[in-house]
């Protein structure tokens, strides 16, 4: 009789799920083609977002539908897709429950649920900011306000820690400076940073970078600012620590949280961000269980790039664990954030576990990098263009003998 | 509960070892928005910008810092929460 074939299950379709499952079947097309492994992808969405451009969407009229792709244009044939929302996770039991009640049983397990934007976790800011965080719909409504904006008080900033993409909200600052003086009417126009961080990005090399240019082009900041509730009628803005700003025009980074499932499945902390192993993407207490991109609690950001570079790890230790090959691959923590400063320039933040962030100035060759990358995204997914990141970022894992 | 070393003994503690910047001045920040008003953070931090962050927050919010203890390979820094919210 056939040995039953290993299961794994691979829990959400945004960058991290697609690859790793995408990764899983290229890495195991023999034994996949043979009948002993099967990939199950879940995803309750088949839409496709790439994120990082809900800043165009919101700051430079790009239109939602360019950001958005069907998930099965992305995932190789040998993925079984399951069309439904994962309701629950049992670590112990080893299974995956669906939202038609099925049980789906596994063998190794990789979450990718992502992050929640939540800004009801503040008072009042739900009804009286919009953000670039949420979905291509979201991020367009502050566009179509920016436009019959003429003037008063803009405040932009971080409503709450953590959030996915730590470069944006200075981002948005910079290219809501662009917008105005494209409009001509930047003197009309007082542009206000508001971040909780002790400097305007938290990482200090990288906040040397952006100060002067914030000062230089008008832009006040606003530091230790930790939003505590906002008062839509009196289009104020409340912080913790006892101050106030008051506005015509709120742009605000919701804190986030982890998902739903996450939560209700109790395999989170507080905060729905899952206890993860930095190095081998393990889940603390599991040996078949993974986690991968926004939707770990470990201590790097919460990007595409990340999310990608840690489902190599996963993919890539599952492989072996299946081959019993004895490697253990360990993520370094390789961080690489394009970081949009206006007037066509980019920077990137870059660090690691072992590499603090370094001084990078933006260029306009850095900023063609960036639009060059976002075109590539959607290739990316399918794992057969990580040489190219290899040369590019050099080392972002280790491999160990077990 | 282990000794503090302060003679203050923490509400809670924030484990940031291991962490580099934001990491501890995030974790000191969401600990501060569940606390109250008399509580006493402890944070734990390897990264050598914790304690300028975390002072020069206190200084700016009318927070406190009431210990900076030097262990072997990290830090602990005690604030008292003294000013929160709208008061």
């Amino acid at each position: 009789m056939a040995e039953p074939s290993v299961s794994i299950v691979v829990v959400g379709g945004g960058s991290g799920g697609t690859l790793t499952a995408n990764l899983l079947t290229k890495q195991l097309a023999n034994e996949i083609h043979a009948g002993q492994v099967t990939v199950h992808l879940v995803s309750g969405s088949q839409q496709h977002i790439f994120q990082p451009d809900y800043l165009h969407v919101a700051f430079a009229g790009q239109e939602p539908a360019e950001l958005v792709r069907d998930e099965h244009s992305l995932v190789k044939q040998d993925v079984h897709m399951i069309e439904q929302s994962a309701e629950r996770i049992d670590l112990k039991a080893q299974s995956v429950t669906l939202a038609s009640g099925e049980r789906l049983r596994y063998d190794y397990l990789v979450i990718a649920t992502g992050s929640v934007p939540n800004p009801k976790a503040i008072p009042g800011l739900g009804e009286a900011a919009l953000n670039f965080h949420t979905s291509p719909e979201e991020s367009k409504k502050i566009w179509d306000l920016l436009q019959q904006f003429d003037g008063g008080h803009v405040v932009v900033g971080i409503a709450g820690v953590p959030h996915k993409c730590p470069p944006s909200p200075n981002e948005a600052a910079f290219l809501v400076d662009d917008y105005f003086r494209k409009r001509g009417i930047r003197d009309k126009v007082k542009l206000t940073f508001l971040t909780p961080y002790p400097r305007p990005y938290p990482a200090e090399p990288m906040s040397r970078v952006v100060e002067p240019r914030f000062q230089k082009r008008g832009i006040e900041i606003v530091t230790f600012f930790n939003v505590e509730s906002v008062d839509p009628a009196k289009r104020t803005i409340y912080s913790l620590e006892g101050e106030s700003q008051s506005y015509d025009l709120l742009l605000m980074v919701p804190p986030h949280r982890g998902a739903d499932v996450v939560i209700e499945s109790g395999i989170g902390d507080a905060d729905g961000w899952i206890p993860t192993n930095k190095n081998t993407m393990r889940i603390v207490g599991y040996e078949n269980a993974y986690a991968v991109g926004d939707a770990t609690n470990i201590p790097v950001s919460k990007t595409g790039v990340t999310a990608h570079l840690e489902s190599i790890v996963a993919a890539s230790n599952i492989a072996s664990s299946i081959r019993q090959k004895n490697e253990l691959y360990k993520y370094n923590g390789r961080i690489h954030c394009p970081f949009e400063m206006g007037s066509g320039t980019a920077a990137f933040v870059i660090g690691s576990y072992n590499m603090p962030v370094k001084e990078i100035q933006p260029t306009r060759i850095r900023y063609m990098m960036k639009k060059g990358f976002a075109k590539f995204y959607w290739q990316t997914l399918s794992g057969n263009w990580d040489w190219i990141f290899n040369i590019y970022f050099g080392e972002t894992h280790t491999v160990e003998r077990t | 509960m282990a000794s503090t070393g302060s003679g203050v003994k923490p509400t809670t503690v924030v484990d940031s070892r291991g962490t580099m910047c934001p990491g501890p001045i995030t974790d000191l920040f969401r600990a501060y928005r569940n606390a109250n008003v008399g509580d006493v953070i402890e944070l734990l931090a390897t990264d050598p910008g914790a304690k300028s962050d975390t002072d020069a927050w206190a200084r700016r919010s009318g927070n406190e810092v009431v210990a900076v203890i030097d262990e072997k390979d990290y830090v602990r820094i005690q604030i008292r929460v003294v000013k929160k919210g709208k008061q």
